[in-house]
């Protein structure tokens, strides 16, 4: 792709594989390289974090319209508890009279009350089909009908920022899965790894060895000189990656300002964000994915699987705040969902796929403590198709204004990151601090 | 060539009629999972003692937790998570042996993932189990869906793989009565609204208070009241049939189409006792429906879910979805779509015959012909098995309790304390091949959404995944792989490894099929064969660790 990244991958990734012996190269050894420096002293870039909530999360859930009287008429068995003394630990969390927090969600509540976390209700796409696959597939293709586009919208923001070639980090782009997202398969290299923690090859020491005879090195050479574009490419992000991440392994990881993560594999995805964006490697955009929230059956109100998923994913947010600390100042994270839920429940105390749900934003630049968006109401006459929450906010208004205002993507670049729409910055929310 | 192809034209008749290969040596081996012998009932019954037995448990852990606590969590950010009191304070290791001990009926879903790899590894029918992953793939069912990690033995047994070679219109009507189908899509939750009546009351309180009795009062049902509103339309499986099952994505049906059809599928449950298809007649939506402009009339009962099968099997939009589907998973990941036209058309012109369409796609010169070929990357299933398979290394019986581990971890978050055993496992020098597989991304009958697999092999590309494979190919030459015994000594008979060159030519021959370009072979050179002079003695571990992670083994 470029002379720096190939001497990159020659004189560091290379190098190192080169170097290490026995299972896991050791953590440190390499921290003395002059790499290490330079990777150390990327401390200027803003960053955006994005999280997918796969199922369709039940937005009503989350930021709870306690103030209209329709969600309690529509919700007979699963409605929350509008906040009184009587509700107690099961009434909402009030934010401002009319919308409250579900009680699960309580560790974001002091985020949202220092005003870095707000809320976008009645938010998605104008896409009907409500199937998880096209509307997740057509999000994150920045698209709301077809068949999507080629590469994933988070792809072409990389296309659109282009950075210092002779900088570009392989850690630029990271998702924390197992397999590459929609939203970044594209031209732009990213990676995606489950887990960082173990990340790395494991192999006997008498194969490790330095020089051309070593395994590992065979491996690199044979993908290398590969014709095979696709495997050639993956493998050559896959070295660059395991190269760096070589040197900033140090030891284990202990978040700071006592944040707890919860046990969860979207608390160790959060954490490790968390700890990619600390060691200044160069992360711009990371995505990371938590799935159960396809509630069609028992989704239970203050108690129940509803509540104990947001729990986990509040929980896990909070701690990425916390843990970030001031450099939260650079990061900015949303959440979004491929659409939202029934507004009314069905004969089996869970709710149908719907329209409109609820999207978060958080961070330093984040005008927080407030629910934004035009809310429809859930009065029978301002349903969606007679039975869902509308959408008021197109999904691209959110992702236009953390563009263009985080990353500084001129609105001249908008057709290309959102083909089917017309992104007007006259729509923006502005909950992104000028 | 003619008479290669007549080789092959007369492999592909056999491998098309299963039945008449003998696959003894494999079916015994399977025979020995003593959980996949057992009915829907059995295994409900060990799946429900089991659940008891650990809700009595937690139950008695809150308590003594409960009584011990001192202090408020002194604030809110410092608060662990909603079940830590409820999770004993054990080691990973005590935890994950407590974890194994408390949970057998997991382990059904363990002896089918075993099962499976048997099968893949030794089978001699290997047509028809790369069938049964298709269908499986089709009809996903994801095992971590409460009844559905001992419901998914039935669906795997009576379900798919009595059918992949026979009608479409078969396999979709099993699979709809599929237990474990109608509990993952929630299907057996649907049912026509209605109004309590006293006969109900009565029901449920002697319930009740029987199961009070019996000091099942944690489970025990909630009486409803005289007029409570009950039950009402659940929509998914109404969907995901006519989006995943049968017309496709782009298959012309509407909103209303959903409704209609998940209306007619009202009543089609689970007798929650033997664990057996059941259709309740009070739960039936008795009304008249339109499905995609055909009418139903009212009253038709269950009838009216079979005829909603008849429409969509015959439908042109499934025959298309179907040999789309199929020509990905055989011939490439954009297949010609002359290809899946003509292959649509046998789907149509034989009532979707699923040998015939089988047999068309295989004999199609698209499919024999060398530009197509070799051109999908495997999946990580593909990959781990072609490896064993190729090496000529044997799968023995897994150590016990590994099985077990590797289910255990697909319960998802939501569960106690999985993430330690994650955790802890993935530190393991040793593990199984059921594992390297879940590690490559591909968790065996465990993919949570109703989509299945991507059938567009690129999807299983990424750099983490590209390292795991080096990771298994490293772990399998060295003795890694807890349940593969990799022997480069047969590998090699006959063969001196002071040769280098012959060496070179058997290995790249027996595992690539002598397919290999002349750059990767350059570096297989440099690689194994020692540069400084005297001894000249290849490594056969690490020549064959290197082609098993060479870009040519990725395809097939």
């Amino acid at each position: 792709m470029n002379v720096n990244r190939r001497i990159f991958l020659k004189q560091g990734a290379l190098a190192f594989v080169c170097l290490g012996a026995g299972p896991m190269w050791g953590p440190n050894f390499l921290r003395n390289t002059a790499f290490a420096a330079e990777l150390g002293s990327r401390r200027d870039n803003k960053i955006l974090i994005c999280i997918f909530q796969r199922g369709a999360v039940d937005g009503l859930s989350m930021v709870v319209p306690h103030g209209d009287p329709h969600y309690y008429l529509n919700r007979p068995d699963i409605s929350l508890k509008a906040p009184s003394q009587a509700a107690g630990a099961e009434g909402v969390l009030d934010l401002d009279g009319y919308f409250g927090f579900n009680p699960a969600l309580k560790p974001l509540l002091p985020i949202f009350q220092q005003g870095q976390l707000a809320a976008i209700q009645a938010c998605g796409s104008p896409n009907s089909s409500r199937s998880h696959f096209e509307s997740q597939d057509l999000m994150e293709s920045g698209v709301d009908e077809g068949n999507g586009t080629r590469d994933g919208w988070l792809n072409r923001l990389l296309g659109c920022c282009p950075e210092d070639a002779a900088k570009q980090s392989a850690f630029r782009a990271v998702s924390t899965t197992a397999i590459t997202p929609r939203s970044l398969q594209g031209e732009q290299d990213s990676l995606a790894i489950r887990d960082l923690d173990t990340f790395g090859l494991a192999g006997d020491k008498s194969v490790m060895l330095p020089g051309p005879t070593g395994t590992a090195n065979g491996f690199e050479n044979m993908y290398a000189s590969a014709v095979d574009t696709v495997l050639h490419g993956t493998a050559r992000e896959s070295f660059d990656a395991l190269g760096m991440l070589d040197k900033i392994r140090n030891g284990a990881y202990v978040p700071a300002n006592g944040a707890a993560y919860p046990n969860s594999p979207f608390g160790k995805n959060l954490r490790q964000i968390s700890q990619l964006i600390k060691a200044n490697v160069g992360l711009q955009v990371a995505f990371a994915e938590v799935d159960g929230w396809d509630t069609h059956a028992n989704q239970g109100n203050a108690k129940g699987t509803l509540s104990t998923r947001l729990g986990q994913f509040g929980q896990a947010i909070a701690a990425l705040h916390q843990d970030l600390g001031d450099r939260m100042s650079d990061v900015v994270l949303v959440t979004m969902s491929e659409f939202g839920r029934t507004v009314h429940e069905n004969g089996n105390r869970g709710t149908d796929h719907g329209h409109g749900t609820c999207f978060f934003v958080m961070g330093g630049p984040i005008k927080g403590g407030k629910v934004y968006g035009d809310w429809p109401t859930l009065a029978p006459d301002k349903l969606f198709q007679n039975r869902d929450l509308a959408v008021t906010t197109d999904f691209r208004e959110v992702f236009g204004e953390i563009v263009s205002r985080h990353f500084g993507v001129p609105m001249a670049d908008m057709p290309t990151l959102f083909p089917q729409y017309s992104v007007d910055a006259a729509r923006f929310r502005n909950f992104y601090a000028a | 060539m003619v008479e290669k192809m007549g080789g092959i034209q007369a492999y592909l008749q056999q491998q098309l009629h299963p039945e008449t290969i003998d696959d003894s040596a494999v079916e015994q081996q399977v025979a020995q999972l003593d959980m996949l012998q057992m009915s829907s009932a059995q295994l409900l019954s060990l799946y429900k003692e089991e659940r008891q037995a650990a809700k009595a448990k937690r139950e008695e852990q809150a308590k003594s937790a409960a009584a011990t606590a001192t202090a408020p969590a002194p604030a809110d950010m410092q608060e662990q998570p909603a079940n830590a009191a409820l999770t004993p304070q054990l080691t990973p290791t005590a935890r994950l042996g407590k974890m194994l001990a408390a949970a057998r009926s997991v382990s059904a879903v363990g002896q089918l993932q075993q099962a499976k790899l048997i099968r893949a590894a030794d089978s001699n029918r290997q047509l028809q189990e790369v069938l049964v992953d298709f269908w499986s793939n089709h009809f996903n069912i994801d095992v971590k869906k409460s009844l559905d990690r001992v419901l998914k033995v039935a669906d795997d047994r009576e379900v798919i793989r009595p059918h992949i070679l026979g009608r479409f219109r078969d396999l979709l009507e099993a699979s709809a009565k599929s237990p474990a189908m109608l509990i993952y899509l929630d299907n057996a939750l649907s049912s026509v609204p209605r109004t309590v009546k006293m006969g109900e009351v009565m029901v449920t309180q002697r319930l009740r208070d029987q199961m009070m009795a019996n000091g099942n009062g944690a489970l025990a049902p909630e009486v409803p009241k005289v007029g409570d509103k009950k039950g009402g339309i659940n929509e998914n499986y109404g969907r995901e049939i006519m989006e995943l099952h049968t017309l496709g994505v782009d298959g012309g049906y509407t909103q209303k189409d959903v409704q209609e059809v998940a209306r007619c599928f009202t009543g089609w449950t689970v007798n929650r006792d033997t664990g057996e298809f059941q259709f309740r007649p009070r739960m039936h939506d008795n009304g008249e429906k339109v499905v995609l402009g055909h009418v139903i009339p009212a009253n038709g009962g269950m009838q009216d879910g079979e005829t909603v099968l008849d429409i969509l099997a015959a439908s042109p939009a499934t025959a298309h979805h179907i040999s789309l589907e199929m020509c990905e998973r055989f011939v490439s990941d954009d297949p010609p779509p002359a290809l899946v036209d003509r292959i649509a058309g046998v789907f149509t012109s034989t009532s979707g015959d699923l040998r015939a369409v089988t047999e068309a796609i295989l004999t199609s010169p698209e499919f024999l012909s060398s530009s197509d070929y070799n051109t999908k990357i495997k999946s990580p299933l593909e990959f781990a098995v072609s490896a064993v398979r190729a090496t000529g290394s044997t799968l023995t019986t897994p150590q016990a309790g590994l099985l077990e581990k590797a289910v255990s971890t697909m319960e998802g978050s939501g569960t106690l304390g999985r993430q330690q055993a994650v955790d802890r496992i993935n530190k393991r020098p040793r593990q199984s091949l059921n594992w390297h597989i879940y590690d490559l991304g591909e968790p065996l009958f465990g993919c949570a959404p109703p989509t299945g697999y991507s059938e567009v092999s690129r999807t299983w590309v990424s750099p983490g995944a590209l390292i795991e494979r080096l990771n298994f190919a490293l772990a399998l030459t060295e003795q890694k792989v807890s349940d593969v015994k990799f022997d480069a000594q047969s590998l090699f008979a006959g063969i001196d490894l002071d040769q280098p060159d012959a060496v070179l030519d058997h290995a790249v021959d027996t595992l690539l099929q002598g397919r290999v370009s002349d750059a990767t072979r350059k570096v297989l050179q440099q690689t194994v064969v020692p540069q400084d002079g005297a001894d000249k003695t290849v490594n056969p571990n690490k020549l064959v660790a290197l082609i098993i992670g060479s870009p040519e083994f990725q395809r097939k």
